[in-house]
């Protein structure tokens, strides 16, 4: 243990003997360095507590719960709990017995309304018609007094009697369910829990997540051709004028995201001020105006400008601290200025870039509101699909699937980044 | 000076303690025109020792049922679409309502127990008359015919009305449109009709945004909710006509949302805003049509009951519930949708993306 003299005086100093060194007020060092230590970690624990209880509540707890919810399928168990006791002994051949019959008949019937109601929910993502028919069966039910029960369950309603109902209830019986992730990729299981590929004119997941790597991509792309040479431009140009054009690049970032997306969308309609332009100059027939809004187009063009202040300001950090000295010697040594910019200013910025792709890409994976705005009929992208369900159809399940799809495959990314470039090659600033 | 600043300080305490001595109700509506009919029909008129405080919302039970699940439930009185309010009250997150008062006086009877009556609305097609201006469309099936009626058309985002209308268009009669829906065939034949126009569509999602894309000539005839386009013709004197033929009526509804924090002067409210008089004030400014049998007779006799400067004007004509046009119309069937609605979304949406 090396402890400066100047810190404890000399006496720890001199005295190598073999008593355990003694502070003044004759306590061991090591337990008064202990104690001194200790204060030091609870003063640095409360001083991080705020944030790690900020952090827990508002990050992890929900991420765990979305990653509960995808796989959660217990609720309709407590609701049908002895029905699905005695159906797990059904050999599904022909239709259950009486006494399966009878069971549901009487959970049904004495159910709950509400819980009633929210299993139907989950009910009809496995076969839709589920909802009316419990609901109509309720409601029926209360006139039945006495068995046999299951002939006058069918005569309320045939449904009753069909095979596919009663056979779609066995992908509910397990307490967790793949389901929801099957779906999140266009499979599901059929009602024998199969896993079978969704009706082809229901496949809508696989097509919008390749859209969306590919939407994301793009961007990214685009931010960088875009945003390189603004950074560098930053850079290299004397405070006074690069403080000037800072602000250009900040302000539409200060910008409301409303504001600027629906300017966008004045500006790139049909009718809009870019085809105004192009027609006044006779550069197109007023027939052929370009399709740049509602459309995938328009998702790439918005999200570009949106996303192009999270690529500038990283590179423009790090190409900050890059000395022009390096640039110089390489010209100076009699490389030309493309082989000098690639051998030696591209190579010194790759944090820069690997930092802006990486806000970029990440942010963009997950937008929603631009691609809703703008997207039109194919600009629509994953965040667009997780917003719809968890808005309209109630199908939290899915959402929360798709959302855990989406933390996966950034993981990977991130993992392969690392293992690929380093992550200690990310340079903010 | 300083005086002056200390008074106007206490002054400040004092509003801040009158204020929060009643809890304001917080009612939650679609904005726009509509939500302004609502405001000045029964918001303005409210008279009980709470205030109200309006937001807006995009529909959904979404922001509903994560509010009660969490236990911080912010809103209190919601304007609903009639499959919202089935699926809403199944599963309990709405309050049941004593519906006595109204039972007997509506056009359709309630779709669950937790509602009180507000409008008819519909989605209704509609046209710039200076779009067309030689031979003008007047069925549905010329809203699916982009040869002889060529030009881009704006449709909303979500599958409910298409379907039917595409249906219409197709030759279906009004009142079989759900009979033909049930089977797996007649979905295909809708799709099969949307397809017709698949390459031809501008998508909306927000009710203004319609009429944005016809004003500015982006598209050419578009689906709006009908008391949109009234306004427009109504208060901005736009040239818009309608076309009701296969128009889809819909229910809304308001509800109060459970364990609220004054659900006894929401439901107040609710019965309040749900009166005949309220019921028929409110097409006033804007031409939905009421639930209630007798707001419509106030309206006929009060004729001309729309407000305008300069001079009221018959409201009747803009709206979806006349006999005339009840003839032509499909009034949507939300049990159907309550049922079948994940599906055929999810194909609409594969319709959409492919």
């Amino acid at each position: 243990m090396q402890i400066s003299p100047f810190l404890f005086g000399d006496k720890i100093m001199n005295e190598r003997t073999a008593d355990p060194i003694l502070t003044t007020e004759g306590i061991p060092l090591k337990v008064s360095l202990q104690k001194a230590e200790r204060r030091n970690k609870i003063r640095a624990t409360l001083l991080v507590a705020p944030l790690l209880f900020f952090i827990l509540i508002t990050f992890l707890i929900p991420i765990g719960d979305m990653l509960l919810r995808s796989v959660d399928d217990s609720y309709i168990n407590t609701v049908f709990p002895k029905t699905f006791e005695k159906y797990k002994k059904w050999d599904r051949q022909g239709l259950p017995s009486e006494e399966l019959y009878k069971t549901m008949f009487f959970e049904v019937k004495e159910g709950s309304g509400y819980s009633i109601g929210k299993a139907t929910t989950r009910m009809n993502y496995a076969k839709s018609g589920w909802k009316s028919l419990l609901k109509k069966s309720k409601r029926k039910f209360k006139k039945i007094e006495e068995g046999p029960y299951k002939e006058q369950m069918i005569a309320i309603d045939k449904r009753w009697g069909d095979m596919e109902y009663w056979k779609a209830l066995g992908v509910m019986v397990d307490p967790t369910t793949a389901g929801y992730y099957l779906n999140a990729v266009d499979l599901k299981y059929n009602v024998d829990k199969e896993i079978v590929q969704q009706k082809e004119n229901r496949r809508i997941y696989n097509h919008t997540w390749v859209k969306t790597f590919k939407v994301s991509l793009l961007v990214m792309f685009f931010c960088l051709i875009l945003g390189y040479p603004i950074s560098y431009l930053l850079s290299t140009l004397p405070l006074k004028y690069s403080n000037l054009l800072m602000i250009c690049v900040l302000l539409p970032f200060w910008t409301s995201l409303l504001v600027r997306t629906v300017a966008w969308m004045v500006m790139l309609q049909q009718k809009g001020v870019f085809n105004n332009l192009l027609v006044m100059a006779n550069v197109i027939a007023d027939e052929n105006r370009f399709k740049l809004m509602y459309n995938e187009t328009a998702t790439i063009i918005v999200m570009t400008q949106i996303l192009l202040p999270f690529m500038v300001l990283p590179l423009y950090s790090v190409m900050r601290t890059i000395s022009p000295n390096y640039m110089r010697a390489a010209l100076n040594l009699g490389a030309s200025p493309l082989h000098a910019f690639w051998k030696i200013y591209m190579p010194n910025s790759v944090p820069g870039i690997s930092a802006g792709c990486m806000l970029v890409f990440i942010l963009a994976i997950g937008y929603y509101i631009t691609p809703e705005l703008v997207g039109g009929k194919d600009g629509q992208m994953i965040g667009n699909w997780i917003a719809y369900h968890l808005k309209t159809t109630l199908n939290w399940g899915l959402s929360a699937a798709l959302g855990a799809i989406l933390l996966g495959v950034l993981t990977v990314l991130y993992w392969v980044y690392n293992k690929l470039v380093g992550i200690e090659n990310i340079k903010l600033g | 000076m300083f005086k002056l600043i200390k008074a106007a300080f206490l002054g400040l305490i004092a509003m801040a303690f009158t204020a929060s001595s009643y809890a304001d109700i917080t009612f939650v509506s679609w904005g726009g025109a509509y939500t302004n009919s609502q405001q000045k029909a029964y918001i303005d008129t409210w008279s009980k020792g709470s205030g109200v405080t309006v937001e807006s919302y995009n529909g959904g039970l979404g922001e509903i049922k994560a509010q009660v699940e969490a236990g911080n439930v912010t809103w209190d009185v919601v304007d609903v679409l009639p499959d919202q309010a089935i699926t809403g009250c199944d599963e309990g997150l709405f309050e049941k309502v004593d519906q006595s008062e109204f039972l007997n006086d509506l056009v359709v009877p309630p779709v669950s127990e937790c509602v009180v009556p507000q409008i008819f609305w519909a989605y209704t097609v509609f046209y710039d008359k200076a779009a067309f201006p030689g031979k003008k469309p007047k069925r549905m099936k010329d809203f699916f015919d982009v040869k002889k009626f060529p030009g881009k058309r704006g449709i909303h985002t979500w599958a409910n009305a298409l379907i039917e209308m595409a249906l219409v268009a197709d030759g279906v009669k009004p009142k079989k449109v759900y009979d033909v829906m049930s089977t797996p065939e007649g979905i295909d034949r809708a799709f099969a009709k949307l397809d017709t126009i698949k390459d031809h569509v501008v998508f909306w999602s927000a009710g203004s945004k319609p009429l944005e894309l016809v004003s500015s000539g982006e598209v050419v005839m578009a689906i709006a909710y009908n008391g949109r386009i009234g306004a427009a013709i109504l208060s901005e004197g736009k040239d818009f006509e309608y076309i009701w033929d296969g128009t889809v009526l819909e229910q809304e509804y308001l509800v109060a949302i459970k364990g609220g924090k004054n659900t006894a002067e929401a439901l107040e409210f609710m019965a309040h805003a749900s009166s005949a008089a309220s019921n028929a004030e409110q097409a006033k400014y804007i031409p939905y049509g009421p639930m209630r049998k007798s707001s419509i007779n106030i309206i006929k006799k009060g004729e001309p009951w729309f407000i305008k400067e300069g001079g009221n004007i018959d409201i009747l004509p803009h709206m979806p519930t006349t006999p005339k046009v009840l003839k032509k119309a499909v009034i949507a069937d939300p049990y159907w949708w309550a049922d079948n609605g994940a599906e055929v979304s999810e194909r609409f949406g594969a319709w959409k993306g492919n």
